[in-house]
């Protein structure tokens, strides 16, 4: 079974489900650990204090926050306990939402919810709430506090699981103005144009299928380190520089679809 | 807007949009310096070499990947950065695929495109068909030396940009064994719990949700700037239990 990250219950209307959120994401990244270049030994990070330029133990060390005057409030762990949200092994849902009126960019971490517990009235509320959200493809709002901090969160259900994914906080999202996005008049596409170029996506059109991508950067980093075991000298690649590209838009769409059509007939 | 933090093209077939990215997303949670409570100067790291016992300028310091317990290999960020691969200035979406396809799991980091120089046309254009064709394109984006999985959509008015997690990042739900109840839910609890979702129902709305903890930790910070003392917030009662056909009918209040 995989690790709790945090238990307690998932609570709507007076409905209480225990559950345990459990990862729903691997870190598949190399890692690496600082070494001295000279002699290759690890490096150890020690905290010292910048005005004394001593070593100082885990326990003398405090919150600083730097005020804009250049001024700074030191911030005790007590303190900052004091006011930790108290309500910790709730996840509150107060309402639910049309899923497709969330945008992607408001989904920060995600995690799973998995029953905790055996009994049958839970596992089945669980399935029940599963079952509700995806038939009405809605999602639960929520609240909860993992590691003293409060989240908004969002439940829903996939692949037969709830899911909840932390949320990013409306100020957290930028807004849009002063983007240039071309929007004035003088830049709309041409009918033809736009016909040409949602041709041209229509040919490269696939089904997603997440599974046929993989991560090349973590791919050649491996073989990066695999050489430099072996012994190898290892080289950045050439910057293939800009894509030599026609100037004119239409022509370039024309062309692509050309292309494109050839091949698939090619392949027919 | 902030200014932005990459400046290239995207192609799709051999059509050209010179873009610039911007942030789409700020950290607004509080940060903290470490410092040291007794005299309250800031705390620094220092790099102590494990085997002379002395510290390690910065510009001593390579890279090891451990493949073997206390066996490393080292490199020095430039043979790391050599793994970035090509097609530095150039995002290729090369595939296309229905939004509605793409569960917002996969979506990472969010970024906002704006038009390059004298890119407004191109801009427009891939904008309008994406949004017209209902489709995302997909293509790698080499960023700070590290290549991602993208997608662009149209977003607002605007084009989006989102890193991608790969598939194999992502846990499968099938191997959480979640354990099924001994009968599924009945139509009668399918029924209330439909109504009680239905009585929760609301119009998403960002705005009406705000950090509360960060607002709580910037009013310590404000009122101890004051040199006041911080007032303790109490504990609410914790809640029983109940049986879940009871508990919906009680969350409804009788409007079964």
């Amino acid at each position: 079974m995989a690790r709790a990250l945090w238990a307690g219950s998932l609570s709507f209307g007076l409905v209480n489900v225990p559950v345990n959120v459990v990862a729903a994401t691997r870190d598949l990244d190399l890692h690496f650990t600082q070494l001295h270049e000279k002699d290759g030994a690890p490096i150890e990070v020690q905290r010292w204090c910048s005005k004394e330029n001593v070593e100082i133990p885990y326990d003398e060390i405090t919150h600083g926050y730097e005020l804009d005057d250049g001024g700074q409030v030191i911030v005790s762990d007590l303190e900052l306990q004091a006011i930790e949200p108290r309500k910790t092994r709730t996840i509150d849902i107060e309402q639910f939402v049309d899923l497709p009126d969330v945008d992607p960019m408001y989904f920060d971490h995600p995690y799973f919810l998995v029953p905790a517990g055996e009994d049958d009235g839970s596992l089945r509320a669980y399935r029940l709430l599963s079952e509700v959200m995806s038939q009405t493809d809605r999602a639960a709002l929520g609240r909860f506090v993992m590691r003293a901090k409060e989240y908004l969160a969002i439940v829903r259900q996939r692949d037969g699981a709830l899911t909840l994914t932390t949320m990013l906080f409306a100020d957290e999202i930028r807004d849009t103005k002063g983007i240039d996005d071309g929007h004035q008049k003088s830049h709309k596409p041409a009918p033809k144009q736009l016909d040409a170029a949602v041709a041209v996506i229509e040919e490269l059109s696939t089904d997603w299928d997440p599974g046929k991508y993989k991560d090349r950067y973590r791919a050649r980093l491996k073989r990066v380190v695999d050489r430099k075991r072996k012994g190898e000298t290892i080289k950045a690649p050439e910057d293939a520089g800009p894509p030599e590209v026609p100037s004119d838009l239409m022509e370039a769409l024309e062309r692509t679809l050309e292309e494109l059509q050839a091949g698939n007939g090619k392949r027919r | 807007m902030a200014r932005s933090i990459w400046n290239g093209t995207i192609t799709f077939g051999l059509a050209a949009v010179p873009i610039k990215v911007h942030s789409a997303t700020e950290d607004k949670g509080v940060h903290f310096h470490q410092v040291h409570a007794k005299d309250g100067a800031r705390v620094k790291q220092v790099r102590i070499c494990s085997k002379e016992g002395k510290e390690v300028p910065y510009k001593q310091v390579a890279k090891g990947y451990e493949v073997r317990g206390g066996e490393y290999v080292m490199l020095d960020q430039e043979e790391i950065d050599a793994a970035a691969g090509e097609h530095s200035k150039v995002i290729v979406l090369d595939e296309f695929v229905q939004a509605e396809q793409i569960d917002p799991v996969f979506y990472d980091r969010g970024y906002y495109l704006g038009a390059g120089n004298d890119g407004q046309d191109a801009y427009r254009l891939l904008h309008d068909a994406l949004e017209r064709s209902e489709r995302v394109g997909i293509g790698r984006w080499v960023f700070h030396n590290r290549e991602y999985l993208v997608a662009v959509r149209p977003l607002d008015g605007v084009l989006a940009l989102h890193t991608m997690r790969f598939g194999d990042e992502l846990i499968d739900a099938d191997s959480l064994d979640i354990p099924k109840p001994s009968r599924r839910p009945n139509r009668r609890e399918i029924e209330m719990a439909s109504k009680l979702v239905d009585s929760l129902h609301a119009r998403f709305d960002p705005s009406s949700f705000r950090d509360a903890y960060r607002d709580r930790v910037l009013d310590l910070i404000k009122a101890k700037a004051r040199g006041e003392e911080p007032d303790l917030p109490e504990a609410p009662e914790p809640q029983e239990d109940q049986d879940l056909m009871s508990a919906l009918e009680a969350s409804l209040g009788g409007r079964s």
